[in-house]
């Protein structure tokens, strides 16, 4: 295992000890635990979260809505917010597959909101966007010293939200108002309903409908995050957790010391980090030979390779 | 003190918020004159009223090819500085005065401004609008350690300055850059960026991806610039703790 | 007989401007030029076919140290041309962006003006950027001033610099409580400090003009006792923001504002005649060169009742709270004396400010071509803009600036002093010269067309 997983200083399998937290969270609340731990410590004095419709119509100044009338938000549109309490976390936890452009509140935090503390979740390319931003601020004056803690999460691909209500509508056969839960994981998309039915579609299906801008991402576990964390790796309902940075170690040593998580090893448990190593490699590869590809897109003429 | 570098700032066709940004590191502008940055020249901060040599000049503001003055004085600190850097929108892209036509008393005639990258040859770009104190201190930090600096050090401003030279190749960047070098591209993946970068609120996320209200937009490219997937150094950016650990340092 | 000499490009303060100055024998000031060799770039004339959204975001851009000024009279006049009124909260928080700015500014203006004035007790000149005591200290409570100041503006204006938040009809977003406490900390804060900061200013600035004489790049200048005095009048329209209502500001009345070209005011071709190689640094223009401020001057020159008047902070004082100094220490002192107000009056619209209250006007017309027209005070003095917006589109804008105004004003002011010190006469104006490169304009048949433009 290498490159693959980027630099970490541990990695372990975890979960919240917040049983009412597990209730709403994707996989082992890792995010928004450690959020709601951070603002109880005086960590972040805020965090961006991907947030609903129901969010924001009870908490309108916390948001940044895109311009189509707030009666047409669909479900499980996901919508940037900004969040200070427990409770709000709970509103915002779970895992919408479609684009929320969180990166979108990160100055504007740091100034009508009034933080001086940020804590920002994100998929991979977020948090590249974040530490850009904190190395080259070129259009964000003042941001890059108030990010107080960055989460990533692995990330294998992204979708924009016509696909999700494609996937959901038409293959899965279920409308978006009943459904409770999604996940990607043992190669499957699953749709959980609110009445208990649950679909499955082969990854296969999937394909052609994810976000073309994810074929170039070459992180899957989110590299650049203080922490970082997913479901692969560990069993059904715990995450795996890679702690990286100075701040992430400290802050992640403080919640262990306050009971906010329990874990196993990464080493005992299953299917363990082989199968992130697996993954990864197979997500960079795929991506790499994309970016390959695109060079000799055209006739003696190339599509643009981001990487410098 | 010897070892520390000579700098310029010469001021065009620019509204001086460029020279405020500067200002705007506070504590941090007094560590950087005692320790690394030697002010040579700079018309509002400091008393010098001619062009000198020195090692890094900064320009604001764009030029007017109209103005005999102005156009003197690029070539000037052209020929004058080692390193040149454009500050700020109007120098990089020409921003607002890109609109400039001219017609307007007591000079109607200047009416033709061009981003500097067009009458000399410029090593970096600071786009943005006004660009920000901190990415001015981190590219005089670079300066320092590429000229002062240990072979490590020189390696390290090297690889931080890579992308910011590059962009020197292109004298264009607005919100087209972004539809053109990245969405129409297939490169965008809705982060959000742009819409924070942007200095006139000209973004917005519609459906996860970016809108552009080209009515708004000045040019200023702190959008496409700041994009992840306008460019991204892999080699500078993960090591992003130990480069802001060393930069917050140098200013302690 | 008289000499020509000149001072070009004249430093420390903002933009690009040279002083042309006649001299007697005793090198004392007899007719003094000061004018503006800024290239213009033309805001007023590139607005026009525009929408009013993006015109004040442009007319910011005209000035980094006085933006707000510009985008909030530029937005004000788009409002009063289309007769948009704004939500109270919203106006609260664009007095709290312009107070801030005003902060700022005048903190820039004290490291600006430091290295003429000497410490108290010593003949040691003020270098802001030397690591010594005293001067270490006050450098540093000057970037704090600022720093405060600019974060108060950014989370109210979005950006400090080049604010983001304002909008035609109010303002892109309220602010948080969260956000409020911090603006609230930040004034209180900044309260104590420039305090403290404009007491050792004024102590500064008087010990200085109590001097029989000062050093100018190794010469002995004697220091006149009305150094910078001036007969014109005052002009303010508001001791803090501004207005857009002649019933609210019957002091800013379009109709008895004209225009004159430079042609008509300043000094036609000449030759230096006087070369100075040890003026501070890199000395006054060569001997021989060929001089025209009639053709060189980039902006008009602007007059209230046929008179050049002076705009800044003592004209505020002047106009509401009669203050009485004159001349160049007067100026400066007056600038001192705004500091704390502002950060008291900041306070203020912070008690006001309900951060739940809905800060962008239900309905925003589109404009039927009517003139409007805003003032707002920036730190440098009054700032009107004039617009006429139909259909969404901008028809006619104007921008007349503070230093367009003081132009004319201090060229007056220059007489009589010694050469040498012109420059410490026209930094006491704290000239923000980029900005000033416009002008309103007489038309052929000598009538201001903003006049015809009300009928
Ligand atoms: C598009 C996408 C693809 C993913 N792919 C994988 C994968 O291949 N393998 C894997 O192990 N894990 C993947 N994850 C991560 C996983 O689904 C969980 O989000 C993660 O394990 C965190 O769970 P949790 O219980 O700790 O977090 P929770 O406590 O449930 O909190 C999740 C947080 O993520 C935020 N969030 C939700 N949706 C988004 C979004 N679209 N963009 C940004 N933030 C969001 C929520 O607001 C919340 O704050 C993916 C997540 C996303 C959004
Ligand atoms: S696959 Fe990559 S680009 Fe796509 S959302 Fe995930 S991290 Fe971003
Ligand atoms: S880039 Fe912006 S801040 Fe800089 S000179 Fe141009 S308009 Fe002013
Ligand atoms: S869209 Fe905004 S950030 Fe991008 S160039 Fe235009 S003004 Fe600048
Ligand atoms: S910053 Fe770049 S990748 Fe991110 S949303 Fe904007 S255009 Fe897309």
């Amino acid at each position: 295992m290498g490159a693959e997983l980027g630099k970490y200083k541990s990695c372990v399998s975890a979960r919240s000890t917040d049983k009412e937290l597990l209730k709403c969270a994707q996989d082992g609340g890792i995010v928004s635990s450690l959020f709601a731990f951070a603002l109880d410590e005086g960590i972040i004095d805020g965090a961006i979260v991907a947030a609903t419709k129901e969010f924001a119509a009870k908490n309108p100044s916390k948001v940044i809505l895109d311009s189509t009338n707030f009666d047409m938000i669909e479900p499980w549109r996901p919508i940037p917010a900004i969040v200070n309490t427990k409770a709000e976390l709970l509103a915002a936890a779970g895992t919408k597959y479609n684009i929320s452009p969180n990166v979108a509140l990160l100055k504007e935090a740091t100034r009508s909101f009034g933080l001086d503390k940020v804590g920002i979740v994100g998929t991979p390319c977020q948090m590249q966007a974040v530490r850009k931003a904190q190395l080259y601020p070129i259009g964000m004056r003042d941001v890059g010293a108030s990010i107080a803690l960055a989460v990533g999460i692995f990330c294998m691909e992204n979708f924009p939200y016509q696909s999700i209500l494609q996937l959901v509508e038409d293959h899965a056969a279920m409308k978006l108002e009943s459904v409770k839960k999604m996940e990607i994981g043992k190669g499957k998309f699953w749709v959980y309903g609110k009445r208990g039915q649950v679909v499955q579609l082969p990854l296969k299906v999937t394909h052609k409908y994810e976000q073309p801008g994810c074929h170039v991402c070459l992180d899957y576990v989110a590299n650049l995050g203080d922490i970082s964390t997913g479901s692969v790796g560990s069993p059904d309902g715990w995450s795996t957790v890679f702690v990286r940075s100075k701040i992430g170690d400290s802050v992640w040593a403080k919640a262990m010391a306050a009971g906010v998580f329990e874990t196993q090893p990464i080493e005992k448990v299953k299917p363990g980090l082989e199968l992130v190593s697996k993954l990864a490699n197979e997500k960079i590869t795929k991506n790499k030979a994309t970016l390959e590809a695109r060079k000799t897109f055209g006739v003696g003429k190339a599509l643009r390779n981001p990487y410098i | 003190m010897a070892d520390k570098i000579t700098l310029g700032y010469t001021h065009l066709s620019g509204c001086t918020g460029c020279t405020v940004a500067l200002a705007d590191n506070y504590a941090g502008l007094l560590t950087l004159l005692d320790k690394y940055v030697d002010l040579k020249y700079m018309p509002t901060l400091a008393d010098a009223r001619h062009v000198q040599k020195v090692d890094v000049s900064f320009v604001e503001g764009s030029v007017c090819i109209n103005d005999k003055l102005a156009v003197q004085e690029l070539k000037e600190t052209r020929e004058k500085s080692t390193i040149v850097v454009a500050l700020g929108g109007c120098a990089c892209y020409g921003n607002i005065t890109r609109f400039s036509r001219g017609g307007q008393q007591n000079q109607p005639a200047h009416e033709a401004y061009l981003p500097i990258g067009d009458l000399i040859k410029v090593d970096v770009f600071i786009p943005g609008c006004a660009p920000t104190p901190q990415m001015i201190r981190n590219v005089a930090v670079m300066a320092y350690l590429l000229l002062k600096g240990t072979k490590e050090q020189k390696d390290l401003a090297t690889a931080f300055l890579t992308p910011l030279m590059k962009l020197t190749e292109k004298n264009e960047a607005c919100f087209c850059e972004l539809m053109t070098q990245v969405i129409n591209q297939g490169l965008c993946m809705g982060c959000g960026t742009c819409v924070a970068a942007c200095p006139v609120n000209a973004i917005t996320m519609e459906y996860g991806k970016p809108n552009g209200e080209r009515d708004l937009c000045i040019k200023c490219g702190a959008c496409y610039s700041q994009c992840p997937r306008s460019w991204f150094s892999f080699d500078v950016v993960e090591n992003y703790e130990a480069i802001n650990e060393a930069i917050m340092a140098a200013l302690q | 007989m008289s000499k020509v000499v000149e001072i070009s490009p004249t430093t420390r303060h903002e933009g690009h401007s040279k002083l042309t100055l006649k001299v007697n024998d005793q090198g004392i000031i007899e007719t003094g030029n000061w004018c503006s060799i800024t290239p213009v770039r033309g805001v007023e004339k590139l607005a026009v076919g525009k929408t009013p959204e993006q015109v004040p975001k442009i007319a910011s851009r005209v000035c980094g140290i006085c933006p707000i000024a510009h985008n909030l009279a530029g937005t004000e006049a788009m409002e009063a041309s289309i007769k948009c009124e704004i939500p109270r909260d919203a106006l609260l928080l664009r007095h709290i962006l312009q107070l801030a700015n005003r902060c700022h500014s005048i903190a820039l203006h004290d490291i600006l003006i430091l290295p003429d004035f000497y410490i108290p007790g010593t003949e040691t000149k003020i270098n802001p950027f030397t690591a010594e005591e005293p001067v270490r200290t006050v450098a540093k409570r000057i970037q704090r001033l600022r720093e405060i100041s600019q974060t108060i503006g950014q989370i109210a204006g979005g950006d400090c610099i080049h604010p983001r938040n304002t909008r035609i009809g109010g303002m892109y977003r309220n602010v948080s409580e969260q956000a409020k406490t911090k603006m609230y900390d930040l004034a209180k804060e900044g309260l104590v400090l420039s305090h403290a900061q404009s007491e050792f200013m004024i102590a500064v600035i008087r010990n200085y003009h109590k001097r029989d004489f000062v050093d100018v790049g190794g010469m002995k200048v004697p220091m006149p006792k009305d150094l910078g005095f001036h007969d014109q009048g005052y002009l303010a329209t508001h001791s803090f923001y501004g207005s857009s209502s002649l019933d609210e500001c019957p002091s800013w009345d379009i109709r008895r504002f004209k225009e004159a070209r430079p042609w008509d005011w300043y000094m036609g071709e000449m030759e230096i005649s006087l070369e100075e190689p040890r003026y501070p640094i890199g000395g006054t223009t060569k001997m021989g060169t060929k001089v025209n401020p009639q053709m060189e001057a980039c902006t008009g020159i602007p007059m209230y009742d046929g008179q050049p008047v002076e705009v800044g902070p003592r004209a505020r004082l002047v106009t509401y709270k009669n203050f009485d100094e004159k001349g160049t220490q007067g100026q400066n002192i007056a600038r001192e004396m705004e500091y704390q107000d502002c950060f008291y009056e900041m306070i203020d619209c912070l008690d006001e400010l309900n951060t739940s209250g809905k800060v962008v006007a239900d309905y925003i017309p589109d404009g039927d071509g009517s003139l409007g027209w805003a003032s707002n005070e920036a730190p440098r003095g009054t700032d009107v803009h004039i617009a006429r917006v139909k259909d969404w589109k901008v028809q006619y804008f104007s921008m007349l600036v503070p230093t367009t105004w003081n132009f004319a004003t201090c060229s007056k002011a220059l007489t009589g002093a010694p050469w040498q010190l012109a420059e410490v006469i026209m930094r006491g104006y704290d000239p923000c010269v980029s900005c000033a490169t416009h002008m309103i304009v007489v038309d052929e048949a000598n009538k201001v067309v903003a006049q015809k433009l009300i009928q």
